[in-house]
């Protein structure tokens, strides 16, 4: 009998033990979050950030100046490999030339917002903020610090030979991107919009040609990514970025206007020449 | 009271009360509460900020707390987000979510109509009549307090830095001072520092306005220092798009372990409540002087506890009737609550138009007006007022002293014990006036006799228990048991002795 309860109470501390281990491991998934019927700060945090990251206008609306999601770039919520996943905050801080700092996460998420979504930079302690960096940390969980997640950013396109090409990038274009993105690039109901007031600023990520190609390439068009050759998706990403699109937010929005209109009255261009 | 009395009571007051419209001056009202509504904007983003809710919330507070009790209500009183308040729900809050994150709005909304039932529960217990026995320097100690709280909490703000938490106040300008050179912002500090200035400059001058010129100066201010700099550059803090909706329903979340988080923070709740109604009647009884209809302090304590039960099914925290506000729509003219309805519309009107324009207010310039309605919170006349007398003095500065250094929960207790022991201290004063009438010593009482406030006449009585006394009670209206055994036993007494005592009562 003695022996029958030892062996009882052991496999109980095993089956505890894994247990416990296993409910360590486990994430719970965004949707099992969201069927709990209380969160704590954390855990509602991550909602939060989940739900800013699905629909950035509508839970970050403080601080977004445009139409575009993070999940636009950041595809399927920053789950997707090749498409700038968002399973990085192992990686921060970490030093980037473009400010010129060190760059912690919650600095890295404000520039978003400024460049990405063309809004007001939030504080440091903004909720929208720390929440999109609670949801970062939810899914950096069992990644290793310091080491960049394999899929992580985009892929880098390979030397072609030749250089990026736009007024071929505007035939691919019209063959490939405008059913969704719309000939104004102002997007449609399913996609967001590429240029034009309500897209990103001419400070963002997505503004950089090596960016956006790799992007394109890796995910372009949705669902049929690596469709593009190498040279197309530089070509288109190089169209791209020659369409207007709303000021670098490091220059003063005024002081740009006044350069622009004193350029307008000073230039030459399009008018006879004496 | 009688059980009848009692129901009659509740139903006069609960049934809102429009005999005003009969003798409103409707211009008059008008444009008391455009002025309102224009003033209350600034205040409504930078309470918002202080409770630690996106700035949309505050403006909703403004508009539906006011509307409630303006319509619930018959006094010019204007309601909406409240400094005290706002101050006491966010720390109240704060231990148990992060600031403004998902859990911690609903705290705050759940917590608010906690409150709402805590003050309809005083109504129904007739609390009101209690409010009465608050000292007005404890009242006054309470808002500078508050005042002096305000400041502090502007100092964040309107250096451009990132919350500081200390336990005292003055840790944070130790802070600043030891670290400015690292962590002021100096574009941020000469935006704030723009909009205190004007506004201090402007106070004597335009009393009304001048709150919203300073903001306006700041704004531009910060507006052309962004647009020419750049925001990275100056890393000013925006306000950014306020996403106001103009029925913002919402049903606050209530589940067990929010119950038992509001378990938890039950005695801030009722602090809540009572600051608010405090507050409130304050008002309430300052306005007796100024309006014809009859104000009814039960009538305004169902009318807060209502519009802050109600409140946060439309997206808004608890609040109260606002010292500045009221005194500024009197002083335009307003009678009735057609000044508060309207200013409580018209704050959704205008927040509903001119929202994208408040996108680029400077936070700075936001932080300047908290600190611009502290300052003018520190009321030094009302101060000096109360310094002179013997009694309202230690109240007024024990007050102020416990709101600075020990919170103002700690606070609003002191204020209360203070008054109740003032007000007990007058009541057991008991003046005696003798006068020797052919040999028949005369003793005049005024004041109550009891308990706590025999031992003087007791003493007087028995030191010459052979004397001729006659005891004057015409001028005591209270005389209880203690007292009457006091009297019998020396009457006793003066017989043994040959001595007489007879008592004169007013019938």
């Amino acid at each position: 009998m003695m022996g029958m309860r030892k062996i009882l109470l052991s496999l109980f501390v095993i089956g505890t033990l894994v247990g416990y281990s296993l409910s360590a491991i486990a994430r719970p998934t965004i949707e099992e979050l969201q069927a709990r019927d209380f969160l704590d700060d954390y855990e509602s945090n991550i909602v939060y950030g989940y739900n800013i990251v699905m629909e950035t206008e509508r839970y970050a609306a403080r601080y977004v100046g445009n139409k575009l999601r993070c999940t636009n770039c950041h595809l399927n919520g920053g789950t997707t490999p090749d498409a700038f996943p968002l399973n990085v905050a192992g990686l921060y801080p970490q030093w980037r030339s473009k400010n010129g700092v060190r760059n912690g996460i919650v600095l890295r998420i404000r520039e978003c917002f400024l460049y990405s979504h063309n809004g007001v930079l939030p504080p440091d302690h903004a909720p929208e903020v720390l929440a999109v960096a609670a949801y970062i940390n939810y899914l950096s969980e069992g990644e290793v610090i310091g080491e960049r997640p394999p899929g992580g950013g985009v892929p880098t396109i390979p030397d072609t030979g030749f250089d990026p090409n736009p007024a071929r990038g505007e035939v691919v274009y019209k063959r490939a991107c405008v059913v969704c993105h719309g000939a104004d690039g102002a997007g449609t109901s399913v996609a967001p919009p590429l240029w034009g007031p309500d897209s990103y600023n001419a400070g963002a990520g997505m503004n950089r040609i090596d960016k956006s190609a790799g992007f394109i390439w890796a995910n372009m068009p949705l669902g049929q990514g690596h469709s593009l050759s190498h040279q197309e998706a530089l070509d288109v990403a190089a169209f791209v970025k020659l369409q207007l699109r709303p000021f670098d937010p490091r220059e003063g929005r005024l002081a740009k206007l006044a350069e622009r209109i004193w350029h307008r009255i000073t230039s030459l261009f399009g008018k006879e020449q004496p | 009271m009688s059980l009848r009395g009692y129901a009659r009571a509740l139903l006069t007051e609960s049934r809102p009360d429009f005999s005003w419209t009969r003798t409103v001056n409707a211009r008059r009202e008008m444009l008391s509460g455009l002025t309102g509504a224009a003033l209350v904007i600034p205040q409504a983003i930078t309470f918002a900020y202080l409770v630690g809710l996106p700035p949309e919330y505050g403006l909703y507070c403004a508009v539906f707390v006011g509307f409630f009790a303006s319509l619930l209500g018959n006094t010019p009183m204007v309601g909406g987000p409240n400094t005290a308040m706002s101050i006491l729900l966010a720390l109240t809050i704060m231990p148990f979510a992060g600031r403004g994150s998902p859990l911690y709005i609903d705290y705050v909304l759940l917590l608010s109509v906690v409150v709402g039932l805590i003050q309809l529960l005083i109504w129904l217990l007739r609390g009101a009549e209690l409010f009465r026995y608050f000292s007005p320097a404890a009242i006054s100690g309470i808002k500078m307090g508050v005042g002096l709280l305000l400041i502090t909490s502007a100092v964040e703000g309107t250096l451009g830095l990132a919350p500081l938490t200390t336990q005292f106040f003055y840790e944070k300008f130790y802070i600043v001072i030891a670290s400015w050179s690292d962590i002021v912002n100096p574009y941020a500090a000469t935006v704030s520092g723009i909009t205190i200035v004007s506004g201090l400059l402007m106070r004597k001058r335009f009393p009304r306005t001048y709150i919203i010129t300073a903001v306006l100066i700041g704004g531009i201010t910060g507006a052309l220092l962004v647009g020419v700099l750049g925001l990275v550059r100056t890393d000013i803090e925006l306000l950014g798009r306020i996403p106001f909706e103009l029925l913002p329903l919402r049903v606050p979340t209530v589940s067990a372990e929010y119950l038992l988080v509001m378990q938890e923070v039950f005695p801030s709740a009722v602090a809540i409540a009572v600051l608010g109604l405090a507050q409130s009647l304050v008002i309430a009884q300052d306005l007796k002087g100024h309006v014809k209809t009859q104000v009814s302090l039960g009538r305004e304590v169902f009318a807060q506890g209502v519009a802050n039960l109600a409140g946060p099914f439309v997206s808004s925290f608890a609040g109260s009737g606002s010292f500045n506000r009221t005194s500024v729509a009197v002083s335009m003219g307003a009678m009735t609550p057609l000044s508060g309805l309207i200013a409580a519309i018209a704050v959704a009107a205008i927040a509903w138009s001119l929202g994208p324009l408040l996108t680029y207010l400077p936070m700075p310039a936001v932080a300047g007006v908290l600190a611009l309605v502290g300052i003018g919170m520190i009321q030094v006349g009302e101060a000096r007022r109360f310094l002179r007398s013997s009694i309202d003095g230690p109240v007024f500065v024990i007050t102020i002293l416990t709101v600075a250094f020990l919170g103002l929960k700690a606070g609003l207790a002191i204020a209360v014990l203070l008054s109740l022991g003032f007000f007990i201290a007058g009541v057991s004063k008991v003046a005696l006036v003798m006068v020797d009438q052919d040999g028949v010593e005369r003793i005049q009482v005024t004041g109550n006799l009891f308990y706590a406030s025999l031992d003087a006449l007791a003493h007087h009585l028995g030191e010459h228990p052979g004397a001729n006394t006659l005891l004057d009670l015409t001028r005591v209206p209270y005389c209880d048991s203690s007292a009457l055994a006091m009297i019998e036993a020396i009457k006793r007494e003066r017989l043994e002795h040959g001595g007489r005592l007879e008592v004169v009562t007013a019938d």
